[in-house]
C-alpha cells in the first residue's frame, strides 16, 4: 500500500474515533434543521430587491400600468418597449437585471399581462391589484378614480426558464440551490477548523518532524486531505439522510411553508443534482481545506491559528454569499462569471444547476477550472507545508512564504 | 556506511553548520555531541534528507539520501511527539507501515517491541494517558519497528528516569548487537558514553573534535589524580613536584590534575612517604573532561 492510502487509512480512523467528528456531525443535523426556514427569509429579502421588471405595450397604456404598479413600490420598471423580443430568454433578463418581462395588451376591453418571470413563484395576484381599477375603465368607460382594487388581473405566465414547468418546482429548486450551499458552507467551515487543528497539533507536537523524516510532505499533506474529504462527504450523505428522514415530518407543514428546505428538497432532488453536488462538493472542499493545511503548517502554536483562520474564512463567506444571490440571477452575467472563479465556483455552480439549465459547456469548463486550481493548490501547499511543518517561532513572512514557492 | 562529507548549511544569515564531515562505519554506535545550538539537530535533519545540505554531500552505503535510502533509516527526534488520542498499538503499527511494513507483520512486531519496553498491556490505551516515559518508549518502538538500518536517535535520554534512561540504553546496546548502525546526541554524558564507541564533539557548527574515546583521552593532555586524606603534607609533597593547587571533591579527596606526561610513580613514592595514604587513583579523562576542553569552557580531567 502506498504511503497516501496508509495515511489516508489511518487519518480516516483517528477521525472516525475522535468525539469532534461526531460531535460536529450532530451539529450539522440540529443546524439544518434549525435553518430550514432561512431560505423563505433569504428568497424574500433577495425578491424585495430584484423585483424589476421589463414593461411592453402601447406607450400610452404601458405609461399608466407603469405607474400603478409603480405605487406599490412592488414593481420598478427598468425598461419600456412597444413589445417584448421573441422568445424572451434569461438572458434578455438578465442583461436588463430584470426580474419579469411584462406584454401588457387590451383583449375584449379587459386589461391583459403576459408575464414571462425567470421566477415562477415571484409574482402573486396581490401584486398586480393595483392595475384592477384601470381594468374596470377599460371595461366601463369609467375613469379609473371611481374604483377600488379589489379583483384579480388576467394574466398568462410564460417561464422563461424550461427547467421548471410550474411555480411550485421553482420554489423547490430554490430550496435544495439553499440547502446544497448551507451544506457545503457547512462542510468547509467546519472541516477547515478541524483540518487546521490537526495539522497544527501534528506540528506542535512534533509528529510532523518524524512523519516527513519517513515520508514525502505531499504525500502526507495529500492523505490528510483526502481522509478529510472523504469524511466530510460521510457526514453531508448523513446530513443529507437527515433532510430525508426530516422531510416526512416537514412536509405535513407544506401548505404553511412552501419554501422550507427540508420540505422541498426530498422529493425533489434529481439524480444529475446529486452527482453535481458531490463533484463540485469535493473540489470546493479540496481547493479549501488544501489552503488551510498549508496555512496551519506555518502556525508554531495553536493558539495562534485564529490569528490566520478569519482571513481564510473571508472568501467561504463571500463564496456563500454569492452563491445566495445567484439563486434569483442565475445566468446574470456576474453570476456565470462567478461560476468560473476557483473558490467561489462550486458554490455559484451549485446554486446554478438547481435552479436552471446551465450549459454542459460551462459545467464542463467549472469543472476543468476547479481540477486545475486544486491540482494548482496541491503544488503550492505542498511547498509551503514542507517549509512550514520544520518552521517553528513567529510566522513567516510573505517574502519567505514566497521564498518557499520558488523553491 | 553513512559518510557525510564537508556539509554546509544556514538559515537565512545563521551559519548553522560549517564544512562538518564524519563516517559511521556499519553497525557502530557514534555520538554527536555538542551544545545547544550547535548545529547536532540540523546534522540529523541533513542526514535523514529533512533539510537539504547547501553544500557538500551526505551518503548510506555509497548512495545519495533519497526517498527510498530514508525509508530504511528511523528516527526519534528531540521533541517527541505523538497523536494523543490514537492507541498505542496503533500508533506503532502506521509509523511501522510508513516504512514499508505490511500490516500483520507490523503488529507481530509491535507486540514484541511493547514486551521488550515493559509497555505489554498498554496497547489499547491512547498514547496521551501513557507517562512521558512511556510515550518516549512507544516513540522508540515506532523507530525501531522495521528494524531501520540506520537509527537516528536525538537526545533519547532527555526527561527520562534512571530506571527509563537504562531501558533504552539497554534498547541502543541491542540494536547495535544486531547490526544498526546508530548516530546519537545527547547531553548525559555517562550515559552516551557507555552507549558510544565512536564521538564526534561539534561546537558553532564545525567539528571540534573526533575519535573513539581512547583516540580522545590519547589527545587529552592531563590525567586526574585522585588522593586522600587531604593532608598538609600530602599536598607538599605534591607542590614540590610542581603539581597545580588541587579541588577537593564532595568526598573531601584531593583531585590534581596532572600533564600527562608527570612522574605519576615518583608522586606515589612521595605521597606514601608524606602521610597515611589512603587512596591514589590515576584515572582516565571523562567524557565530560574531553567534551568541555574541545568547547574551550575547561581542561579539568576529572
Amino acid at each position: 500500500m502506498n504511503e497516501v492510502a496508509i495515511v489516508f487509512s489511518a487519518e480516516i480512523m483517528r477521525k472516525l474515533r475522535s468525539r469532534v467528528f461526531i460531535v460536529a456531525t450532530l451539529i450539522g443535523v440540529l443546524s439544518i434543521a434549525a435553518l430550514s426556514e432561512a431560505p423563505r427569509l433569504v428568497t424574500g429579502m433577495v425578491r424585495s430587491s430584484t423585483n424589476d421588471i421589463v414593461l411592453a405595450g402601447p406607450p400610452a397604456l404601458r405609461e399608466r400600468v407603469a405607474k400603478l404598479l409603480g405605487a406599490r413600490n412592488d414593481f420598478r420598471v427598468v425598461a419600456m418597449l412597444d413589445r417584448l423580443p421573441s422568445p424572451v430568454t434569461a438572458a434578455y433578463l438578465d442583461a436588463h437585471r430584470a426580474a419579469a418581462a411584462i406584454a401588457v395588451s387590451v383583449e375584449h376591453r379587459a386589461l391583459h399581462l403576459d408575464v414571462y418571470p425567470r421566477d415562477l413563484a415571484a409574482f402573486s395576484d396581490v401584486q398586480f391589484r393595483s392595475l384592477v381599477p384601470l381594468n374596470d375603465e377599460l371595461a366601463t368607460g369609467i375613469p379609473a378614480s371611481r374604483f377600488a382594487t379589489a379583483g384579480r388581473i388576467e394574466r398568462t405566465v410564460h417561464p422563461v426558464d424550461a427547467k421548471f414547468a410550474d411555480a411550485g418546482s421553482a420554489t423547490f429548486a430554490h430550496g435544495i440551490a439553499f440547502g446544497l450551499i448551507f451544506i457545503l458552507y457547512l462542510a468547509i467551515i467546519m472541516g477547515s477548523q478541524s483540518m487546521m487543528a490537526a495539522v497544527a497539533e501534528e506540528k506542535t507536537s512534533r509528529i510532523a518532524e518524524i512523519l516527513v523524516a519517513t515520508i514525502s510532505p505531499i504525500s502526507l499533506l495529500t492523505g490528510k486531505v483526502l481522509a478529510a474529504a472523504t469524511l466530510a462527504l460521510v457526514q453531508v450523505v448523513i446530513w443529507l439522510a437527515s433532510v430525508l428522514f426530516l422531510s416526512p415530518l416537514a412536509l405535513s407543514g407544506l401548505e404553511r411553508n412552501a419554501t422550507s428546505v427540508v420540505a422541498v428538497a426530498a422529493p425533489s432532488v434529481q439524480p444529475t443534482e446529486i452527482v453535481a453536488f458531490i463533484l463540485f462538493f469535493l473540489l470546493g472542499y479540496l481547493q479549501f481545506s488544501i489552503v488551510n493545511a498549508a496555512a496551519a503548517s506555518l502556525v508554531s502554536r495553536t493558539e495562534d491559528l485564529g490569528a490566520i483562520a478569519a482571513p481564510l474564512i473571508i472568501p467561504v463567506v463571500v463564496a456563500f454569499l454569492i452563491a445566495q444571490f445567484s439563486i434569483v440571477q442565475p445566468n446574470a452575467p456576474w453570476a456565470i462569471a462567478f461560476g468560473f472563479t476557483p473558490f467561489i465556483s462550486p458554490f455559484v455552480m451549485f446554486t446554478r444547476i438547481a435552479v436552471t439549465d446551465v450549459p454542459t459547456w460551462q459545467i464542463a469548463l467549472a469543472v476543468a477550472i476547479n481540477t486545475a486550481t486544486v491540482a494548482l493548490a496541491f503544488y503550492a501547499a505542498g511547498k509551503i507545508y514542507r517549509v512550514g511543518m520544520l518552521l517553528y517561532g513567529k510566522l513567516p513572512s510573505p517574502k519567505q512564504i514566497l521564498a518557499a514557492l520558488r523553491a | 556506511m553513512l559518510v557525510v562529507d564537508r556539509v554546509k548549511r544556514s538559515f537565512g544569515s545563521i551559519l548553522a553548520v560549517r564544512d562538518v564531515s564524519f563516517t559511521c562505519p556499519r553497525g557502530t554506535v557514534f555520538g554527536l555531541l555538542g551544545p545547544n545550538g550547535a548545529g547536532k539537530t540540523t546534522l540529523m535533519r541533513m542526514v535523514l534528507g529533512i533539510v537539504p545540505p547547501d553544500n557538500g554531500t551526505i551518503a548510506w552505503e555509497g548512495r545519495p539520501i533519497d526517498r527510498h535510502v530514508r525509508r530504511r533509516f528511523g528516527y526519534l527526534p528531540e521533541e517527541r511527539g505523538l497523536y494523543g488520542k490514537m492507541r498505542v498499538l496503533d500508533h506503532i503499527v502506521y509509523f511501522g507501515r510508513l516504512h514499508g511494513l505490511d500490516e500483520f507483520d507490523a503488529r507481530d512486531r509491535a507486540g514484541a517491541w511493547l514486551e521488550t519496553l515493559g509497555l505489554k498491556g498498554n496497547e489499547k490505551r491512547t498514547c496521551g494517558e501513557l507517562s512521558k516515559g512511556n510515550q518516549q518508549k512507544v516513540q522508540l518502538a515506532c523507530a525501531v519497528l522495521h528494524e531501520p538500518e540506520l537509527l537516528i536517535l536525538d537526545e533519547p535520554f532527555s526527561g527520562l528516569d534512571p530506571v527509563n534512561a537504562e531501558i533504552i540504553l539497554d534498547c541502543i546496546r541491542l540494536l547495535a548487537a544486531r547490526g544498526t548502525t546508530l548516530l546519537l546526541s545527547s547531553h548525559q554524558m555517562w550515559q552516551i558514553e557507555n552507549a558510544c564507541s565512536t564521538f564526534t564533539i561539534i561546537g558553532a557548527g564545525e567539528v571540534l573534535a573526533a575519535g573513539t574515546l581512547a583516540e580522545l583521552r590519547a589527545t587529552f593532555p592531563t590525567r586526574p589524580v585522585r588522593v586522600v586524606p587531604d593532608l598538609p603534607a600530602i599536598r607538599a609533597a605534591f607542590a614540590s613536584r610542581g603539581a597545580p593547587e588541587p579541588h577537593v571533591d564532595a568526598g573531601g579527596a584531593l583531585v590534581y590534575d596532572l600533564p600527562v606526561e608527570a612522574d605519576f610513580g615518583g608522586l606515589l613514592r612521595d605521597a606514601v612517604a608524606a602521610g597515611p595514604l589512603e587512596t591514589f587513583q590515576r584515572d582516565e579523562p571523562s567524557l565530560n573532561a574531553i567534551y568541555m576542553r574541545a568547547l574551550g569552557n575547561g581542561v579539568t580531567a576529572a
